[in-house]
């Protein structure tokens, strides 16, 4: 007979919600603030939004082990482009580099959920959603993580993107203007948080513009 | 045994098309203590003759009226030991209608389940039909109702009612004081009157009259 | 959903087999009186049988007690009959809506064994369930009038059965 050992698992869910969307001259990046294991909260103050970039901010749910560790990884390979380059990473750049980092990991992948936002070339807004193992797409507004599946379909009737399919190619920016899409990203952050137990606490706003990065805070539910 | 004419059924049609049985059942309740209903506009009241056969019984153990739920009970003329058979029947079957439905059954429904026992009593075999009456009271959405139910099963809708000894003058009497638009005050008086018609003389509820008023 | 005096319940018109979809005008919603409906999400041969479980159940009740069942009382025969198959239940998730005698409307679902789940606002049930608690929380309004309502939950439910895989080819929506 066989001794079984308790199954052990090198990845925890520690939850989440990330939406970003883009606006033609802006873009809003958000999260939650709160940390959770199973039904348990490890933290109400935990910022799941990073800086890349001038203009690139990542967030990030699922495990923040991971998270973390691709981080750090970005952070030193930005340093490297930075050393050879002289210049900052743009938003599409950090895009491509983050998914090639992502797939890098395929047969052990990081467990983590992000959206990309930023401001491209034209300083134009840009949203890039992704998941674990590096597929990525442009779009306009996009949300990732545990409420994800909440927030979605009412992003999708409030900001009707026109499909990709289109031709030609349409603009995939939202109509809104910046204050209308940092009331868009609250309502729904605050519809979120009354159905799952792992978005709440606080939501941390960055709104990148021509005139740089700006953060804000809104308090959430905490039950 | 077998060769009986009553081995099929305890309860068979005489050649002139009567049940025996019921009207012996029918005669167990017209010997039995009189019990009586009144419908008033805001509710109903059943009352019966409380008399125990020594004064050595502890009055305090005999319930004659019982509740079936907290907004219908029932009293009975007859069959003491019947009766709670009925009521032991129609409480579970008001407490199956609530576990279904998660609302109070309705008098009319519970009437019609216990008049479904009683008649069941009268065409199965190996057993009798009950010998009660019963008279059911009861609040709901349709507001009061009173209702009796006899041995055979058949069930009637009633402003007042009356069975068992002396019911013949109970009606009549019940016949004499109703008055359509009466309160529950004045039907528990009314009630109280008529069973004491049955003991009292004319001049002794004079008397009881005067002293009430 | 609730609305002002009035409800509106409504579904998508897929049927399918995992991911085959096998007919496109499906019927989830049934009535069982003029204020009462029923929706029946979950394997479809389990909502049918139930369905004809619940209709005959109504219409002998009908005949009983001479008047229709009050949507409460209908939600508790539901909830009875499911849990009657504790050990072997019918693979259905059940939404229920209706309008008491006072105009007052009444919501509620359940899982596949009967515990009940009575709201106020809204209720959910399906595969789409998530999307649309995400979609509902976001547009409710207490007291809306039926055309609002109408409007809202036609909202809701269009854009909650894009997000879901499983759902969609338009949908039903009653307003009552």
């Amino acid at each position: 007979m066989t001794k079984q050992h308790p199954a052990w698992s090198p990845y925890d869910n520690n939850g989440g919600t990330c939406v970003a969307i883009a606006g033609a001259d802006y873009c809003v990046t958000a999260a939650d603030t709160r940390m959770s294991t199973g039904y348990s909260i490890l933290s109400r103050d935990y910022s799941k939004i990073i800086k890349l970039a001038d203009k690139c901010v990542m967030a990030s749910s699922g495990f923040q082990a991971d998270v973390k560790a691709l981080q750090k990884l970005l952070a030193a390979r930005h340093l490297i482009y930075q050393h050879q380059h002289n210049k900052q990473m743009s938003c599409p750049a950090m895009g491509q580099l983050l998914s090639n980092t992502l797939y890098y990991k395929r047969f052990f992948p990081y467990y983590s959920f992000n959206v990309l936002g930023g401001l491209d070339n034209e300083g134009k807004g840009c949203v890039y959603t992704y998941d674990a193992v590096g597929s990525y797409e442009r779009v306009g507004y996009s949300s990732q993580g545990s409420g994800s599946t909440l927030i979605m379909p009412f992003l999708d009737n409030q900001l009707k993107s026109p499909s990709p399919l289109l031709l030609p190619a349409q603009d995939a920016v939202t109509p809104l203007s910046e204050a209308e899409a940092v009331d868009l990203v609250k309502t729904c952050f605050a519809s979120a948080t009354e159905r799952d137990i792992y978005t709440g606490d606080k939501l941390e706003i960055v709104v990148l513009n021509k005139d740089g990065i700006h953060r804000e805070y809104m308090e959430l539910r905490k039950d | 045994m077998g060769d009986s004419q009553y081995s099929f059924s305890l309860t068979t049609f005489s050649p002139s098309g009567k049940l025996v049985q019921i009207e012996h059942a029918l005669t167990a309740v017209g010997s039995g203590q009189t019990s009586l209903g009144i419908k008033a506009s805001n509710g109903v009241v059943i009352a019966t003759e409380k008399k125990l056969p020594s004064i050595l019984v502890d009055e305090s153990s005999v319930h004659k009226i019982q509740s079936l739920t907290p907004n219908i009970g029932v009293v009975y003329s007859g069959m003491g030991p019947d009766f709670r058979v009925l009521v032991r029947k129609s409480r579970k079957q008001a407490e199956q209608y609530h576990r279904l439905y998660k609302e109070p059954i309705p008098v009319t429904q519970l009437v019609r389940e216990t008049a479904a026992v009683m008649q069941e009593f009268t065409q199965s075999g190996g057993v009798r039909p009950f010998g009660v009456s019963l008279l059911v009271a009861g609040y709901d959405d349709k507001g009061p109702q009173l209702y009796q139910v006899d041995p055979s099963g058949s069930y009637f809708s009633w402003k007042a009612s009356a069975m068992g000894k002396n019911v013949s003058n109970a009606k009549t009497f019940l016949e004499k004081r109703y008055v359509e638009e009466m309160e529950l005050d004045d039907a528990v008086h009314t009630a109280i009157l008529t069973l004491k018609e049955g003991v009292l003389t004319p001049n002794e509820i004079r008397d009881y009259l005067a002293e009430v008023e | 959903m609730v609305g002002k005096n009035c409800f509106a319940i409504a579904s998508d018109r897929r049927l399918g087999v995992q991911l085959q979809t096998i007919a496109t005008d499906f019927q989830r919603i049934s009535k069982i009186h003029d204020r009462l409906f029923i929706g029946l999400s979950g394997l479809a041969t389990d909502s049918q049988t139930l369905y004809q479980r619940l209709v005959f159940r109504h219409k002998l009740y009908q005949l009983r007690e001479e008047r229709d069942m009050k949507p409460e009382t209908f939600a508790s025969l539901v909830s009875a009959l499911l849990y009657e198959k504790r050990f072997g239940p019918y693979f259905c998730q059940p939404v229920i809506a209706g309008l008491s005698d006072e105009d007052k409307p009444f919501i509620c679902t359940m899982d596949s064994i009967g515990a009940k789940e009575l709201a106020k606002d809204f209720v959910v049930a399906g595969t789409a369930g998530e999307s649309l608690y995400g979609a509902c929380e976001a547009m409710f309004k207490p007291d809306m009038e039926p055309d609002e309502l109408f409007e809202t939950v036609s909202q809701a439910l269009l854009s909650s059965v894009d997000r879901d895989c499983l759902s969609g080819w338009g949908g039903h929506v009653y307003i009552v």
